[in-house]
């Protein structure tokens, strides 16, 4: 093929590939009580009762705070991240903890609410109400407001990241890309992550998104342009000698 | 006939690049001079200096390498003067846009730009748009030239020939000079960042007219700048090193360096890690990736060892226990090497993570780069353009000029020594006026700035010999 | 002897040894007869590289590890504090910075011989948080680059008063854009 060619594809490949990234909402709100210490609060299980403490010292334990009675965002955040755990297929270490903040459901309700997303025999996650939410709440900074006009708690899509000292190492707001749950999972299991980006509103390039798979930053078209002008100076050589041969 | 015109292109840009010099080293005498608290300059006139500057300075040492290459290139192929009046023309137009968005329009953002200071205005608002404009009106220009010269070298050598490949071999055929090696080595080098600086305001001028409606990636516009002006500055340096293997020989009086299968070694690698090492510059965004910044320090260390163990060494072996005939020419590239080998010393320490933690920004950075430049690549360009005043007039000037020698010496390392305690007591780099706490820094700058003085007063002495010579060129009774 | 003196000194003696090299090859060079060049360069040169190759090998494997990513990477913080820097000021504080109310900060107290992170970002161009000690030396840095957070981890083991400075160019206030904390 003559060369010229794949440099106009090098070109259409390049200009045809604008993407725009995905436009997270953030939260601020998520960074206030990290690396202190989650309240020992008793929790109630379908099998046993038992201090969270018991539950964080065997495995670091994402909460996902969610009442049974809610019509807005418990359901879409429970099934996000059930559908971001199974496309990460992380190997670490971890379970979930759904936990109830209404004080009106109880074990039951729970049990119910895992059977909506065939969650009732899955190891990794644990459904639980707690008689203590109060404590629980002030320590990790969530404040649910009850509306009485719709009968609903207002309150934030929390997840809360707890790693075997008890200590919260990450917590994320709302309902999020895989990349934030990687790196959440990166953090209870104590490993550093130096550094992060803000959702990109209107971003043109970027250069990586994280890989999920390794926890390692994955290209991205940012990096493509990175190396742009290297790839077009050896389609240039190329076009040089071919010119300079002819003539 | 076209060699009497070549001689005229290039003593007009001796000349020019030598008037812009001296224009530049006294805008930083004048910079140094506010930070030692002698005047007092409003803070956006001190970045607008400081801006054009830097600017100034790349952009002369940039055109001093390419007119010097192009102007020994001709000893062995064939390179058309069109390239050379067509960069000439260009840079004359980014040049007036650059003085203009700066000294009329008082942009300040640093000759860097770092994203997205460009677009935080508090200049005039044309400014930002003019001065992009001018970085791509000199980029066309140099490109034009860069890829022009490469063709040349091409319709006589082939691109593994260009490149020296046939050294690696025992029976290597035709011998390609080191000249050639090192300038395409180099073009291509220039042509990687020109292409860099084209995205980088392709990218920029995308959000300018979108008037908002998307942004660039921070990171991303950081790795580009540095991937451009980074590389672009040790471009400059490598094309002064061509001229000094083709001239310090034969100044000298010494049979002429030769390719061998570790020269070719050195000069391939030497492509890879300038284009490798700009990722020293983001050691403290720890956004980075780990390998990025790993490889920024390999790269960074690995680019000293064909420098020191082929280039620095070859001229050691060619002048020590030799009888040389000795003149300002040669003098010239000898202190040259030994300025950059020292401001080699100085960017490797820096270049190392761990010190960097603690060096970065402070005026160490101004340190190793002023050596490099001021005490390096500045010399090698100055030499051959002391060389080319006596030879395109037929004098023949053996004189060490050492008054000259003397003040460029005690100038040049009593400047950049100021800026290494600087770095060394953590004081900023790029302050207009130092905090009160730095208390030995309005000293040192003072200190810098009188030894700038001595530095200049070599340098325009320099000057009226050159010029003088340069212009009689121009003359008709003239070789 | 701190860091930053170390490393000057080891400067001035490269570059002095430099020097003087150049200068025993000058001299050498101002002979008239009887000129001999360098015995066997190329053993020379071949050793040299080796040296060189040697050191340059030893000094990535002892210095890369000491590199700021690593750092306290497997220890956990007591303590977070919040930076966002802005032309020409930082906000300090000890609860996440809605950039959408900025505000003053609040004063910053780090509890001495604990291990504090620093969650540095900026909100408009890129700057750079740099920590002195009172004795006006660089302790540690980072960048702040808008759309970023990058985090800082630091023991202080000595109390007293610590200033912040910008160290990326950000415009015409850069030099005068600066916080302080206190370690007790």
């Amino acid at each position: 093929m003559h060369p010229r060619i794949f440099f106009i594809i090098g070109i259409i490949y390049f200009t045809t590939s604008v993407v725009f990234s995905q436009t997270d909402r953030f939260n601020r709100l998520e960074e206030n009580k990290v690396y202190q210490q989650v309240a020992n609060v008793v929790v109630t299980t379908p099998t046993e009762q038992v201090a969270l403490s018991s539950l964080y010292s065997r495995t670091p334990l994402i909460i996902a705070l969610i009442f049974t009675r809610c019509t807005g965002v418990c359901s879409p955040m429970i099934l996000n991240l059930y559908e971001n755990i199974n496309h990460l297929q992380s190997d670490k270490n971890f379970k979930v903890l759904v936990l109830s903040f209404d004080s009106m459901d109880n074990i039951k309700d729970m049990s119910r609410f895992a059977t909506r997303y065939g969650l009732e025999n899955n190891k990794q996650w644990i459904f639980a109400t707690t008689s203590q939410i109060k404590e629980l709440n002030i320590s990790i900074g969530f404040n649910p407001i009850w509306d009485t006009s719709k009968k609903q708690f207002n309150h934030e899509a929390l997840f809360v990241g707890i790693n075997k000292d008890g200590y919260i190492t990450k917590k994320v707001v709302g309902i999020r890309s895989y990349t934030a749950l990687a790196d959440m999972i990166k953090e209870i299991n104590n490993e550093f992550v130096i550094s992060y980006p803000l959702p990109k509103i209107n971003m043109l390039f970027s250069c990586f998104d994280y890989n999920p798979i390794t926890g390692k930053k994955k290209p991205s078209w940012g990096l493509l342009i990175l190396l742009l002008p290297f790839i077009i100076t050896c389609m240039l050589l190329i076009l040089l000698v071919k010119y300079t041969r002819k003539n | 006939m076209e060699n009497k015109s070549l001689k005229r292109v290039t003593s007009i840009w001796i000349i020019t690049i030598l008037v812009l010099f001296v224009a530049s080293i006294l805008l930083g005498i004048i910079m140094r001079f506010n930070q030692g608290t002698k005047i007092n300059l409003a803070p956006a006139t001190f970045y607008a200096y400081m801006t054009t500057h830097g600017l100034t300075m790349v952009g002369i040492w940039v055109v001093a390498g390419m007119a010097a290459v192009h102007y020994l290139l001709t000893r062995y192929v064939k390179v058309p003067l069109s390239i050379n009046i067509f960069a000439m023309l260009f840079t004359v137009i980014g040049v007036v846009l650059l003085w203009a968005a700066t000294l009329v329009g008082h942009f300040h953002a640093a000759w860097t730009f770092l994203y997205p200071l460009p677009f935080y205005t508090a200049w005039e608002a044309w400014a930002t748009p003019v001065f992009l404009l001018g970085i791509g009106v000199l980029g066309i220009g140099w490109f034009v030239w860069a890829v022009g010269m490469l063709v040349s070298i091409l319709k006589n050598y082939s691109l593994s020939q260009a490149f020296a490949w046939q050294h690696f071999k025992k029976d290597n055929g035709i011998e390609t000079p080191p000249f050639i090696l090192i300038a395409t080595v180099s073009l291509i080098g220039v042509i990687v960042c020109l292409l860099t600086a084209v995205l980088l305001l392709i990218l920029y001028f995308a959000e300018y007219f979108s008037k908002g409606s998307f942004t660039n990636d921070p990171l991303l516009m950081k790795n580009l700048t540095y991937f451009f002006g980074h590389t672009i500055i040790n471009e400059a340096l490598y094309l002064g090193l061509a001229t000094l293997y083709e001239l310090l020989p034969e100044i000298s009086g010494r049979p002429r360096f030769k390719t061998t299968w570790y020269v070719a070694l050195a000069w391939n690698c030497t492509l890879v890690f300038v284009l490798t090492a700009f990722f020293h510059h983001l050691y403290m965004d720890f956004v980075q990736p780990e390998g990025f910044q790993m490889i920024g320090q390999i790269a960074s260390y690995l680019a000293s060892l064909p420098s020191a163990t082929v280039t620095a060494f070859s001229v050691v072996i060619l002048i020590y226990n030799n009888s040389i005939k000795w003149s300002l020419a040669n003098i010239l590239f000898f202190i040259g090497v030994m300025g950059w080998l020292i401001g080699g010393m100085g960017a490797v320490i820096d270049a190392t993570i761990s010190n960097n933690f603690i060096l970065h920004n402070t005026l160490w950075v101004p340190a190793h780069f002023h050596t490099y430049n001021a005490m390096g690549n500045v010399l090698f360009s100055l030499a051959f353009f002391w060389w080319a005043a006596n030879e395109f007039t037929n004098t023949h000037n053996d004189r060490r000029e050492r008054f000259k020698t003397i003040l460029l010496l005690v100038g040049g390392f009593g400047f950049v020594l100021m800026f290494y305690i600087g770095g060394a007591l953590s004081i900023p780099r790029r302050y207009s006026v130092y905090p009160e706490e730095f208390t030995s820094a309005a000293m040192l700058a003072t200190a810098g700035a009188w030894f700038a003085c001595i530095y200049l007063l070599g340098i325009v002495l320099m000057l009226i010999d050159i010029v003088k010579k340069c212009t009689r060129v121009f003359s008709s009774s003239s070789v | 002897m701190e860091k930053h003196q170390s490393l000057l000194v080891i400067f001035l003696i490269l570059a002095g040894l430099i020097a003087s090299i150049f200068l025993h090859i000058y001299r050498s060079s101002l002979i008239t007869y009887g000129a001999e060049g360098m015995y066997n360069p190329t053993r020379k040169r071949y050793f040299f590289f080796l040296i060189l190759a040697s050191v340059a090998v030893i000094l990535m494997s002892v210095t890369i590890p000491d590199s700021p990513y690593f750092m306290f990477a497997d220890k956990q913080p007591s303590k977070v504090v919040f930076v966002a820097a802005k032309q020409f000021s930082f906000i300090l504080s000890n609860q996440a910075i809605d950039p959408k109310k900025g505000g003053a900060g609040e004063n910053i107290e780090i509890p001495v011989g604990e291990l504090v992170e620093f969650r540095v970002s900026s909100l408009d161009v890129t700057h750079g948080f740099a920590i002195y000690d009172d004795k006006s030396n660089l302790v540690a840095q980072t960048q702040a680059m808008p759309g970023y957070i990058n985090k800082l981890r630091w023991k202080f083991n000595t109390p007293g008063t610590y200033n912040i400075l910008c160290l990326e160019f950000c415009g015409v206030a850069h030099a005068f854009m600066r916080a302080s904390f206190t370690v007790k």
